[in-house]
């Protein structure tokens, strides 16, 4: 039997649960950038919380998740308020591939890494060279500067860096928030907007049976 | 016990300002900063008049009794600011070189962009940093809703830097406690990366379990409900909105005004 189609609505978006789950988004991008800067890794990691926001609760609430995460560092920086459209690109891609239920199987999660790196990319570079000329004081820039000094034209040299500091971003981003959504219980996916598509379909089955067999642990 | 502040007087006359007054300070001084940077002086068509330009906000932030904050807050700006200049002056290659020594060029065409980049986002960042140091983001979250904002919106904003604290120290915990079961966090890249899921992941998880209670709690409490909702904390005016409004439009009319005359010239 196929499930009708499901509709979507701007305003059943943000449910209860969806707003509350954009402050832990925000919080989650923070934490994992300080912790990803604690345990010296040469990555920001700090689009976790739009991914999953997104994967969740669809485009729009990983759109405002991924604003008010800038919003919030630029209090203590303002220079993370130019990066503003890149946050909420990301938490708009992903949202859209999760409505088109691209995160179910393996060659569908690599096309979405790569679509989610690629609009990354073309969004924060053009933001990187206009406004700050290339360098943005981050542990690429080094990198970035290398690569110009070297005679390498500056939407090349950033382009190239940031690219595959991105890509490898998004798939450990990527895998953490597949890693949370698969130990999700069904009782709780059901209640986010996008939350039906991580069930599985034979536990979801046996769960109308067997309830207690419902938590599946790592 | 620590109790919250419930209303705030501010005695500096300049921190004292209604938020939106801020705010409109802060994009008029932005757009001057765009229309000063595109002003070129001398041989060179440098905006020089940028630089001067920036002394305005260390001397706002010196009169709004902010001084030592302001300056731990604009390091971070300053320094990438500098890595700009640099950056630019030495690593786009042009045909006229300004000045040079031993390996080192300074490019005309790289110092005139890098000075027009840096300084720009010197004066918007400096600015933005006055704004938010002198004025406490539960006085933002109120202004907001004063001006028609959904309380929704508010509140994830109230709500989320209130969760920034809450899961920074529930990291915490769960990494000591996973280094307690035998993680190493130490080490090179690989052992460092590794450490970073068992470290994450709970953490999520634990977040997103939680907020099915906080749902329920405040649905209980009658956050959904439609009617006028009462306030703890009240914003006060402080009276010189007008005046500071007027000197920040005056200033901006005449810029604008100097840079079309410039252009007709």
């Amino acid at each position: 039997m196929q499930p009708e189609k499901k509709k979507y609505s701007i305003k059943t978006d943000f449910s209860m649960l969806a707003i509350l789950i954009i402050p832990i988004a925000v919080a989650v991008n923070f934490v994992g950038g300080q912790l990803a800067s604690i345990l010296k890794l040469p990555m920001y990691l700090d689009t976790i919380g739009t991914i999953f926001s997104a994967m969740l609760c669809g485009p729009w609430v990983g759109a405002v998740a991924g604003a008010l995460t800038n919003i919030v560092t630029g209090i203590a920086n303002p220079v993370n308020f130019a990066f503003i459209p890149v946050n909420i690109i990301v938490g708009l891609v992903v949202g859209f591939l999760a409505r088109a239920n691209m995160f179910s199987t393996w060659w569908k999660w690599i096309i979405s890494m790569i679509l989610m790196a690629l609009a990354s990319i073309i969004s924060a570079a053009p933001i990187a060279v206009l406004v700050f000329g290339g360098v943005t004081g981050s542990g690429t820039s080094i990198i970035t500067a290398a690569a110009m000094a070297a005679g390498a034209n500056i939407w090349a040299a950033v382009i190239g860096t940031e690219g595959v500091f991105t890509v490898l971003d998004r798939i450990i981003s990527f895998v953490i928030s597949m890693l949370v959504i698969k130990v999700i219980p069904p009782r709780t996916l059901v209640k986010f907007g996008c939350g039906e598509m991580y069930i599985k379909k034979p536990v979801a089955a046996a769960a109308q049976e067997e309830p207690a067999d419902t938590t599946e642990s790592k | 016990m620590w109790r919250e502040k419930l209303e705030l007087h501010k005695s500096n006359r300049i921190a004292a300002l209604y938020p939106s007054c801020k705010f409109l300070v802060v994009v008029l001084y932005s757009v001057c900063s765009l229309l000063l940077g595109s002003i070129g002086v001398g041989e060179g068509q440098y905006s020089l008049y940028l630089i001067p330009w920036f002394l305005v906000v260390p001397a706002l932030c010196v009169a709004s009794g902010i001084g030592p904050r302001f300056w731990k807050a604009i390091q971070k700006v300053i320094f990438i600011a500098a890595l700009i200049l640099v950056v630019q002056a030495l690593l786009i290659p042009s045909e006229k070189i300004v000045w040079q020594l031993g390996f080192l060029k300074v490019y005309e065409s790289g110092l005139r962009s890098g000075i027009n980049l840096s300084f720009s986002v010197m004066n918007i960042a400096g600015i933005f940093v006055w704004m938010f140091q002198t004025t406490e983001n539960r006085e933002i979250a109120r202004a907001l809703e004063n001006s028609g904002m959904n309380y929704k919106v508010t509140y994830v904003f109230i709500s989320t830097l209130q969760m920034i604290d809450v899961l920074g120290k529930n990291s915490r915990t769960i990494m000591n406690a996973q280094r307690a079961r035998g993680v190493e966090t130490e080490g090179n890249l690989i052992v460092c990366a590794k450490a970073f899921f068992p470290s994450l992941v709970p953490l999520i998880l634990g977040a997103i379990t939680n907020t099915e209670e906080r749902v329920l709690t405040l649905e209980s409490k009658g956050f959904d409900v439609q009617c006028e909702k009462t306030h703890l904390f009240n914003l006060e005016r402080s009276g010189h909105e007008k005046v500071v409004d007027v000197i920040a439009i005056a200033v901006t009319v005449a810029v604008v005004v100097w840079r079309v005359v410039l252009w007709i010239l």
